[in-house]
């Protein structure tokens, strides 16, 4: 059986984007097998099938791992692996009730947001306040390392980018929930 | 009932409104999801995404309360603070119901 890996980084706020590409890929004949780090995805060939791909992101689920994946499972969900807080799950398009995801309300989707911006983008904040902007401030007017502070400017200004595509996000489902 | 409660449950999700209907009795989560889909037809299919994290959070907020374990299945049932934020519901969606019909509810 032929297989292939696949390299690619989807950031934070991408988990749609990236539930896309899964089922894109299934219904081109390349069944997703495993993400390693940083960003590896593992396929093997099969026959082309219109699968759906769903990531939930619930550091409490992932505690009580055995009775979470149960439900999901009893749902019809095939659960695949854990990835950096998020869970993987899949069900043929052939078994779903019209468009059925794993979630069925902005509501949810809504708290799920919620819980990435806790467990992932506020860790990220703290880091940027506490440790890049204070670093980022040094390097320019004190130790005047010019190349340092670029660096570090940079990276600040990739944080800061992903912070406010992701209050994008949170803000177009919140509009969303409320239409 | 505090102020918390009020904001989060009046009005609530339908989600939220069969868990605490359907867990007069106690029930797992799928359970739910079953019986709702019995009692509406199909119409109303929750999701485990949703019926975890309502479960989860319904439980932190004293709504329901865990009984125990079953087939790694969690069998909840509804508390007293459930029951009264379920009947405010219901009189909730009465009213609305009523004035759906064009009745004036005094």
């Amino acid at each position: 059986m032929k297989e292939k890996t696949v390299f690619r980084i989807f950031t934070i706020y991408e988990h749609e984007k990236e539930q896309d590409y899964l089922r894109q890929m299934h219904r081109s004949g390349w069944k997703f097998c495993l993400l390693t780090f940083p960003g590896f995805y593992h396929f093997e060939e099969c026959e082309p099938e219109d699968v759906v791909y769903q990531l939930d992101y619930n550091p409490e689920g992932l505690s009580h791992k055995e009775e979470y994946v149960k439900l999901f499972e009893d749902c019809g969900w095939e659960y695949l692996q854990d990835f950096a807080g998020y869970s993987y799950f899949r069900k043929p398009a052939s078994e779903t009730a019209g468009a059925e995801e794993i979630f069925c309300d902005e509501d949810s989707r809504l708290q799920m947001l919620g819980r990435v911006f806790k467990g992932r983008l506020l860790p990220i904040f703290i880091i940027l306040v506490g440790v890049m902007l204070p670093q980022l401030l040094l390097n320019l007017f004190s130790y005047r390392d010019y190349p340092a502070a670029a660096a570090i400017g940079v990276m600040t200004a990739l944080c800061i980018g992903a912070f406010i595509r992701f209050a994008w996000l949170y803000y177009t489902v919140k509009t969303r929930r409320k239409n | 009932m505090t102020e918390h409660i009020r904001k989060v449950y009046a009005p609530m999700t339908e989600t939220a409104f069969y868990i605490l209907l359907c867990l007069q009795k106690p029930g797992h989560g799928y359970g739910v999801v079953q019986q709702v889909e019995k009692l509406t037809g199909g119409a109303v299919r929750l999701a485990p995404g949703t019926m975890y994290g309502s479960l989860s959070k319904m439980e932190k907020d004293g709504l329901i309360a865990f009984v125990r374990e079953e087939e790694k299945r969690k069998i909840y049932q509804i508390t007293d603070l459930g029951r009264e934020v379920l009947e405010m519901e219901c009189r909730r969606i009465r009213r609305l119901y009523r004035n759906s019909l064009g009745e004036v509810v005094s």
